[in-house]
């Protein structure tokens, strides 16, 4: 089977009715909670993995793709009608966006944002389909050695980079691994922390955490912030035409922030939130004008939003080819891949090439429809934001408690539900990143096992983490990101 | 506002290493699996050594001046109830979700929940919180198959 073949065999089933009506539901809803402030797609996707259960995974995975794709997207929608970004890669969009919105020029504002996320992700994806076979092949020779400096250097990556104090980044990455330990050991059948109790033995599931740690938690400064009403005073959006002008600057941007993007959402850690605001001041010095910049620039606006876009494709790259994802949002994309049955990594390119390039064609679509379908309706869909609020609290929470309730049928796992909302929002107050904990909550596991495979091998000589050059590449590379934020801080306290 | 944060950190970083600690003492009392090389102990108790070594590095590590603290501000005395019901209507709502049902139960929660959190409009309320659960438990029955709790409807 070459990718040809593949690649149209995934596009048959996107585009079949079927595909479409999924597609529109997954880009709508997404968009919905994704415009909300907070709620970004890690809530999106968690809250639809109960939908997809036991459906065609291609279908699913369409579903899945347009949720993700509609989350980012309703994110910058936020960004430009409120100036209020419901996620943080997205704030980089309101610098001009929201300033094209105050001008009136809001429509052009969103057409000009979903045109360039259409770029990015689509200029993306093609990069990706090139990538992702050459890297699955070089890690068919892993072996878990290999693996586990895989997973510690995205651990390490994620912590130092995301924002805030790298020392609780580190500790929530610790915690997460320390959660996966609950449950029944899977080498020697030891039950690990279960305190007795049955409905522990299992481990607890993905699912519980993510919809714990970021919607219920969200929840939370939802009811803080019921008062605000900026959500209701959504003005009209006017025109969505753009002119000959704005296409002409948006050329360079464009063709300047997809290949970079791309490239920063396929490094671990790093992801949406740092290459749109990289983009958005490598931008600001290419241009003849950088006065405009922060006033409604067209390039100002274009450059963060094909950035972003092509990160969150490029961050699939990893998840694909080697089974690990990068990021917390990739990380419960990973637990969607798994209810449906699949294992991504180097294997799955190889026996199931139909699953991979679906899941390829399926981002296209989802990048396409959402650029066909979901711009026309975003008078509409914005419409929805005059929800008043503590409805809208009401019905998450609902949505949340039954979602978790439709996967494993137990209350136990409904008050375990309520205390990851509660650990959530706690670390919110104390500013503890939540992202390093669901990762290493997923990778946990995995990473775990390889370690004491690797140990077993060598029975019990840890030289054998130090006689693999990849592996000794890739624990390097870990030191060196653990060491920067620590260098960044000191130049900038001189 | 520096020295609060600081001592913020410094009651954490306790909590952290207390946790640490109890975590330490289960992981040595896992009972041995003889024929491995490398038993189900090693990870859970080098995790506990690092949160301990994390705890205290963050004990003593000033505020990065980049970090930005949520405010808690002064009124959040009846924030904080307003938070505590909802979740006490939460826990009452899981509790007797089996027992009740699923359509009866949520159409309480999300109209008492919403009332709870200011909202006058009875119309409306009533109208949602009873339209959700029914098309919601229609769509899970019926279409995906999922079985949600009837409880005491004959349904």
């Amino acid at each position: 089977m070459n990718a040809m073949q593949g690649i149209m065999q995934g596009f048959e089933v996107a585009f079949s009715l079927e595909g479409i009506f999924f597609v529109l539901i997954g880009v709508t809803a997404g968009t919905l909670i994704g415009m909300l402030p907070g709620l970004g797609p890690i809530t999106a996707i968690a809250i639809m993995i109960p939908m997809i259960y036991g459906m065609d995974p291609t279908i699913a995975m369409v579903l899945m793709a347009g949720v993700y794709y509609g989350a980012v997207f309703g994110g910058s929608t936020a960004s430009i009608l409120l100036n209020a970004p419901g996620i943080s890669g997205t704030v980089a969009t309101a610098f001009d966006g929201y300033p094209m919105a105050q001008q009136g020029k809001a429509g052009q504002a969103l057409a000009i944002a979903a045109i360039s996320s259409f770029t990015g992700g689509t200029v993306s994806i093609v990069l990706l389909m090139l990538f992702a076979p050459t890297l699955a092949s070089v890690a068919v020779s892993f072996g878990p050695v290999e693996y586990f400096a895989l997973m510690f250097m995205g651990l390490v990556a994620i912590s130092s980079l995301s924002e805030g104090s790298v020392i609780k980044a580190l500790i929530s990455g610790v915690l997460g691994l320390m959660a996966v330990t609950i449950g029944i050991d899977a080498q020697t059948g030891t039950p690990r922390f279960t305190f007795g109790n049955p409905n522990l033995l299992e481990g607890i599931d993905f699912l519980i955490v993510a919809l714990g740690l970021f919607a219920l938690a969200e929840v939370a400064f939802l009811i803080k912030k019921r008062h605000d009403d900026s959500l209701a005073k959504t003005q009209n959006i006017g025109s969505l035409k753009l002119t000959k002008q704005d296409f002409k600057e948006m050329k360079g941007p464009l063709l300047r922030h997809s290949p970079f993007g791309f490239i920063m959402g396929v490094l671990p850690g790093a992801g949406a939130t740092i290459s749109s605001f990289i983009s958005y001041v490598i931008e600001k010095r290419f241009t003849k004008k950088p006065e405009e910049f922060g006033k409604g620039s067209v390039k100002g606006l274009a450059a963060p939003e094909a950035s972003n876009n092509a990160a969150t494709s490029g961050s699939f790259v990893p998840l694909l080819s080697l089974g690990i994802p990068g990021s917390g949002t990739t990380a419960v994309m990973l637990g969607a891949l798994l209810v449906l049955g699949i294992n991504p990594g180097p294997l799955l390119f190889q026996d199931h090439p139909v699953v991979f390039w679906g899941i390829v064609a399926s981002m296209y679509i989802g990048n396409l429809f959402l650029l066909v379908l979901n711009l026309p309706l975003i008078p509409y869909i914005a419409k929805i934001l005059k929800i008043p609020r503590p409805l809208l609290i009401s019905l998450v929470m609902m949505f949340c408690i039954i979602g978790v309730y439709s996967i494993s049928f137990n209350i136990f796992d409904l008050y375990l539900l309520l205390i990851f909302g509660v650990i959530g929002y706690l670390f919110r107050i104390y500013s503890f990143p939540a992202p390093p904990f669901i990762l290493a909550f997923v990778l946990g596991g995995m990473m775990e096992q390889s370690l004491r495979q690797a140990l077993t091998i060598s029975n019990g000589d840890y030289m054998i983490f130090l006689e693999s050059p990849i592996a000794i590449g890739l624990f390097v590379v870990s030191i060196l990101s653990f060491a920067y934020p620590f260098l960044r801080d000191r130049k900038r306290k001189r | 506002m520096k020295s609060m944060l600081r001592s913020s950190n410094r009651k954490i970083s306790l909590i952290l290493i207390a946790l640490a600690i109890g975590y330490l003492i289960l992981s040595y009392q896992l009972p041995p699996y003889p024929f491995v090389p490398v038993d189900s102990d090693l990870m859970p108790k080098a995790l506990g050594y690092l949160l301990i070594i994390l705890s205290i590095v963050l004990f003593f590590s000033g505020n990065n001046d980049a970090e930005k603290e949520t405010k808690v501000d002064s009124r959040s005395a009846s924030e904080m109830f307003l938070l505590l019901m909802v979740t006490a209507l939460v826990i009452l709502y899981i509790s007797l979700l089996e027992i009740i049902g699923f359509v009866i139960t949520t159409v309480f929660f999300i109209f008492i929940c919403s009332l709870v959190l200011g909202y006058k409009n009875y119309k409306v309320n009533i109208t949602v919180s009873i339209l959700f659960p029914v098309v919601l438990f229609y769509i899970f029955n019926y279409l995906l198959q999922i079985r949600l709790p009837s409880g005491i409807l004959p349904i």
